[in-house]
């Protein structure tokens, strides 16, 4: 809660003015009664009319007064709230984008989302209306209070003698209701997993015709979820009356027992109605005590949520990034590098000790079976990942002494699961870039061989490729990242089977126009296909996180080993597409 | 990146007359529990409302006329209506959201069942995210409106007429004064609520845009940090963050100046009340009691005009909802068994496939004219590249998607004309990743039905050689399956699923053999299992081991969507085309492999 202080603290001049604002309001709410009942003394004891206009005008104008300072309380407040909001937004979203992509494969997207959505709007109510009644109810108690007990302390006293009943009901049953809201919640998410199960497996659901039987399944956790949130409601059927019955029965205990001392004389008919109108100024903040209670309790635990999201570790920082363009001078160099997933909980590596070199202006392929931890390599090098041992080097200094930033830009990286953002296509390809020419554009789309593809979307560069692409093929979408790689015209490249879902044909295109391109730069290229790396300067191939053979494409099928195993499988099928 | 918002949370109208006709199928069964709850309303009302004339009684006649008795009674009255009032509102209440739960138990069933019979195409376009949160979220959305919308909105707009009634009928000179204020004040807060209604709008819109974004950022963090593009990301956030903020702080200017008029007004109305009838009661004309009454009601009048923008918003929300939820109720149903369905018995494995055409979408065709035939109790292997279409064949056998042209006919019925759930029922599928059911293991074994004796499943498994693990099992046959059978092996989930072809008996069984490795204790059970299962059986296999292309009596080899080669083993090799090719590529290795192991079997021996 002290990170919630430093927010609070930022606002504070809106939470003082808006809380003067708030007293103000009282005053102005609390002296009304009090001329009421001057106004009815007058009447009672047949005073002057003018008198009682002399009280009217008072209330008049305290009540237009009070519009105006009310407004401002309130708007001040959740306004405080909002901002507070804002920047705890701002601040999730910049600390996200520090944490590594291994605390997303840990997180589901959802389940991320509808934290960061529910528990800051939790907090933001919390700092807005929770703050404003947990200001507001002590001064109005207080206030009313006070002039009651100034007008009269056996009255004030009979009149507030319901209270600890009512302080009484709302614990009872604001413990009962948390619990049932939790087991509502409970059954709504066992609900929803069988839903989502049902979904999921709708293949298997309809192979099998188990329509009626996931049905019925559905109806009976259905029910027990109608059963549940009925008994919630009753509990609050009961709750809001009785609060409401309660406030009532005050006012029928200032009527009585005003009433009967009327009658012996010693009270006036205008304090009986000056008691009633302070029981009613208080009867918002009595039936808003337990909601309140609840609002801080929801907005704690969502802000203790939010902090653990704020408190994980980026594991992977680096320094700050230098404005100049970063270059490779000497090359990239893997020293004894063993790595391990965090999943990977046997003991087992996914790389077990990888030494090479990779010169400037030169090209390794990485080639072998799923799994044998050549897209691992590809994946250290940019950082995604830290070495668990050993170290990566560029240019003789360790990757991570390196500015993050600085690593990154030097770097372009084309990953096998291609991700495109859901507005143009032409803000996809720019988007390592602030600007970038048209002709830059083209020459990209061209290498990438997405020109063919231009002319058939309708408005071109500008066509909006939907949710992660929806709109384009596998293929295409592969290119598309391919070219936005190419547009940052990065020192080095590294292509992570980022053609797998491109037919052979093309593939071949690509690599043709690539090679040009390739000239200029050091290349890491993993590919599942020997074509992509036949031309490599170096190819490794791995097995089970070791380099197991390592040459030139021509010293390698003439060793006979895996290499040439693979590149006569690749042959085959090759044949057989062209069949 | 994404900044336009998504489609469902932009708000529409805030009353449908068409969508609460359809919302009024789902209240029709318990119309009587609606209506008694709707008859407490103004009972409710009545207990409230009779309070303040109560007081009035109590004071003008009992107070001012000094009688302690008669005070006692009008206060008794009082108690009794306050029990009364809070009798009703308990009993409104209860009986509104023991319709509200059960109409909606019934919208979520409703919803369920349909989708449970929507095509496979849809479930492949359609994220399952957004189709649990039609069946949660959307429906609970609709609860808040009967907690908290239409019926309390019509409930406020009887109580603000009762109030008016009662004030006139006290005295028509003091209502007019007491209510002066309505004209003016109807004005402004219309004024505000438009004001606050397309804030409102913009808000939602605004949200929508941060979320959108946000879930893409998230999705595509790995794209943003590889390209070291936090910076600009993090400014277009802000930018929609503070687009957002600014947005609330005018509508929450709004939303506090239209509560603090109301309550102001509410206070004016006092001020002119005491003004006009102090006047009134120095006159004689009136008693204070009434003044006291007149207050009261003023109150009470001022409540729901304050709470009105609230309740409209609840409303506008769950009018989105609903109409979210009827447009998927009204997804066409594609697939479905026709209505002169037949089962043809005696019923004979036949599978013949005529000419099949068939796409995903509408892209470049999947299958392009296959035609085939598999004769009752035949094994035919199933063998291509990837893609070659292999398993759409099997998809299309149980109808899973509908064909674009020629037929399909399973025991001399085109699968069109049969009843879908007898279709599936007599073809039993084995995938590749076997979908256990969260449950328990006889539940997975009988798919649910409750009829099938537990000798008969337990016979089903003993043959399919997973009896013995069940039995190890700590609770045996009732032993909990986690969800997608995370808690069994992958091995054990292929014995499961060979037991529960087993439980059917179906004429046809139809299996996309898995391909990752299992131990080989396992994979000779399973291999045991599935050669008793196939026996007598007309199977379709893809087969990715070799024992089982050589154990088929024939093989189709597809290639690109079409049949290019059929025939056995032996003269498919001979032949020397696609399947000669795909043998090396994808067999040949295990056999060296398995003629490797052997040889060294041998000489340790």
């Amino acid at each position: 809660m002290g990170r919630l202080l430093v927010y609070v603290r930022r606002y504070w001049r809106q939470y003082s003015l808006g809380g003067l604002c708030l007293l103000g309001t009282a005053t102005l709410v609390m002296w009304i009664p009090w001329w009421i009942r001057e106004a009815v003394r007058i009447i009672e004891h047949g005073g002057s009319m003018g008198d009682v206009t002399y009280y009217a005008m008072l209330i008049v104008a305290a009540a237009l007064a009070q519009g105006v300072v009310r407004t401002y309380s309130r708007a001040l407040i959740f306004n405080a709230g909002r901002n507070i909001e804002y920047d705890l937004r701002n601040d999730l979203f910049a600390h996200l984008q520090k944490l590594p992509p291994a605390f997303y494969h840990m997180q589901r997207t959802g389940d991320l989302m509808s934290r960061v959505i529910n528990d800051i709007s939790a907090v933001r109510v919390m700092l807005g209306p929770g703050v404003l009644n947990f200001v507001n109810a002590p001064v109005y108690y207080v206030y009313a209070v006070a002039l009651m007990l100034s007008m009269d302390v056996r009255m004030t006293l009979a009149a507030l003698a319901p209270f600890p009943l009512l302080m009484y009901v709302a614990r009872k049953f604001r413990g009962r209701i948390l619990k049932s809201s939790l087991e509502v919640q409970q059954q709504m998410s066992v609900l929803s997993s069988h839903v989502q199960e049902n979904l999921s497996g709708m293949h298997v659901v309809k192979a099998y015709a188990q329509e009626d039987f996931q049905t019925q399944q559905f109806i009976a956790f259905n029910k027990d979820y109608e059963v549940k949130s009925m008994e919630m409601a009753k509990m609050r059927g009961i709750v809001n009356p009785i609060m409401q019955g309660i406030n009532g029965l005050t006012v029928l205990i200032v009527i009585w027992y005003g009433g009967v001392r009327v009658l012996r004389g010693d009270l006036l008919v205008a304090d009986i109605v000056a008691f009633i109108a302070y029981l009613n100024v208080l009867a918002w903040p009595t039936a808003a005590f337990g909601w309140m209670l609840s609002l801080v309790e929801r907005g704690r635990a969502a802000m203790r949520r939010l902090e653990e999201i704020l408190e994980s570790k980026p594991e992977i920082v680096g320094a700050a990034a230098r404005e100049t363009r970063p270059t490779l001078k000497e090359g990239i160099e893997f020293r004894d590098v063993f790595f391990a997933y965090a999943r990977q909980k046997n003991g087992q590596s996914a790389l077990q000790g990888v030494d090479f070199t990779l010169p400037v202006g030169r090209s390794v392929g990485l080639v072998g079976r799923v799994g044998s931890g050549k897209s691992t390599i590809a994946q250290l090098v940019p950082r995604l990942f830290d070495a668990s041992s050993g170290a990566i080097l560029m240019d003789g200094q360790d990757i991570r002494e390196l500015p993050l930033g600085d690593l990154r830009k030097m770097i372009g990286y084309v990953p096998q699961e291609p991700f495109l953002f859901s507005t143009s296509l032409k803000g996809n390809l720019a988007f390592g870039r602030d600007q970038c020419s048209s002709a830059e554009l083209a020459r990209a789309v061209k290498i990438a061989k997405l020109d063919r593809d231009l002319e058939v979307f309708p408005q071109g560069l500008d066509t909006v490729v939907g949710e992660r692409g929806v709109t384009l093929s596998g293929g295409q979408k592969q290119r598309a990242t391919l070219a936005r790689a190419l547009i940052t015209d990065p020192p080095v490249l590294i292509l992570d089977d980022c053609l797998s879902s491109v037919d052979a044909q093309t593939e071949a295109e690509i690599l043709h126009e690539l090679r040009a391109f390739l000239k200029e730069k050091t290349c890491l290229i993993v590919s599942h296909r020997i074509s992509a790396v036949k031309e490599a300067d170096e190819i490794l191939v791995l097995d089970d996180g070791k380099i197991v053979e390592r040459g030139s494409h021509d010293e390698l099928t003439r060793r006979g080993g895996v290499y040439a195993e693979l590149y006569q499988q690749q042959r085959l099928s090759e044949e057989l597409e062209q069949i | 990146m994404a900044q336009a918002p998504h489609a469902e949370e932009i708000l529409g109208k805030a009353y449908d007359f068409r969508l609460i006709k359809r919302l009024w199928q789902f209240i029709l069964p318990y119309k009587r529990l609606f209506f008694l709850s709707l008859l407490l309303l103004p009972l409710q009302q009545a207990f409230g409302l009779a309070q303040p004339y109560l007081m009035k009684v109590g004071i003008d006649q009992h107070i001012a006329g000094k009688d302690l008795w008669g005070l006692q009674t009008v206060m008794l009255l009082f108690l009794g209506a306050l029990i009364g009032e809070t009798l009703a509102a308990f009993a409104h209440y209860y009986l509104a959201m023991l319709v509200a739960q059960r109409c909606l138990a019934d919208l979520r069933v409703a919803v369920f069942s349909h989708v449970q019979k929507l095509q496979m195409t849809y479930f492949d376009r359609n994220p399952v995210g957004r189709l649990v949160t039609r069946m949660t979220t959307d429906v609970d959305v609709l609860q808040e409106m009967f907690s908290s919308g239409v019926v309390t909105l019509v409930a406020d707009f009887i109580m603000v007429i009762w109030i008016i009634g009662i004030m006139f009928y006290l005295h028509v000179d003091l209502a007019l004064v007491s209510l002066a204020l309505i004209p003016p004040m109807a004005i402004a807060i219309n004024f505000f609520r438009v004001k606050a209604r397309q804030t409102y709008r913009q808000i939602r819109e605004r949200i929508a845009r941060i979320n959108a974004y946000l879930g893409e950022a998230i999705s595509g963090m790995a794209v943003i940090q590889l390209f070291a593009r936090e910076e600009k990301t993090f400014r277009e956030f802000d930018a929609l963050n503070a687009d957002h903020r600014d947005a609330y702080h005018l509508s929450n200017m709004y939303e506090a100046a239209l509560y603090s008029m109301v309550e102001a007004a509410g206070a004016v109305s006092v001020g002119l009340l005491l003004w006009y009838g102090g006047g009134e009661v120095l006159h004689g004309a009136i008693g204070i009691g009434t003044l006291v009454a007149f207050k009261e009601y003023l109150h009470r009048f001022f409540v729901p005009l304050r709470d009105f923008s609230q309740k409209y918003a609840v409303m506008q929300s769950a009018m989105a909802s609903a109409e979210r939820i009827f447009q998927l109720l009204d997804m066409p149903v594609d697939i479905r068994t026709p209505a002169k369905a037949s089962v043809p018995k005696p019923f004979r494995g036949e599978v013949v496939f005529d000419n099949v055409w068939f796409r995903y979408k509408s892209d470049t065709p999947v299958l392009k004219g296959v035609s085939f035939r598999v004769e009752p109790g035949e094994r035919v292997a199933v063998v291509g590249a990837t893609g070659s279409g292999k398993t759409t064949t099997i998809k299309l056998l149980n109808r899973s998607y509908d064909i674009e042209q020629g037929s399909i006919k399973v025991g001399g019925v085109d699968v069109r004309d049969w009843d879908l759930r007898a279709l599936r029922r007599h073809i039993g599928v084995v995938l590749q990743d076997v979908f256990l059911f969260s449950g328990d293991v006889r539940a997975n074994l009988a798919l649910g039905d409750p009829t099938i004796p537990l000798e008969r499943i337990q016979e089903a498994a003993r043959v399919a050689n997973a009896d013995a693990f069940i039995r190890r099992l700590p609770e045996g046959y009732s032993a909990h399956v986690r969800e997608r059978g995370s808690n069994f092996s992958g091995g054990q989930r292929q014995l499961l699923a060979l037991a529960r072809v087993l439980v059917y008996q179906p004429e046809i069984l139809v299996m996309d053999e898995a391909t990752s490795s299992i131990d080989s204790e396992t994979e000779a059970l399973i291999q045991d299992a599935l050669e008793k299962v196939m026996r007598n059986r007309t199977c379709v296999l893809i087969a990715h081991r070799l024992s089982t292309i050589r154990n088929a009596d024939r093989i189709i080899v597809l290639h690109r969507g079409e049949v290019r080669e059929i025939g056995s083993h032996t003269e498919l090799m001979e032949k020397g085309g696609i399947y000669h090719r795909l043998y090396q590529l994808q067999y040949e290795r295990e056999e060296l492999q398995s003629v490797a192991q052997d040889t060294a079997l041998k000489a340790n021996a």
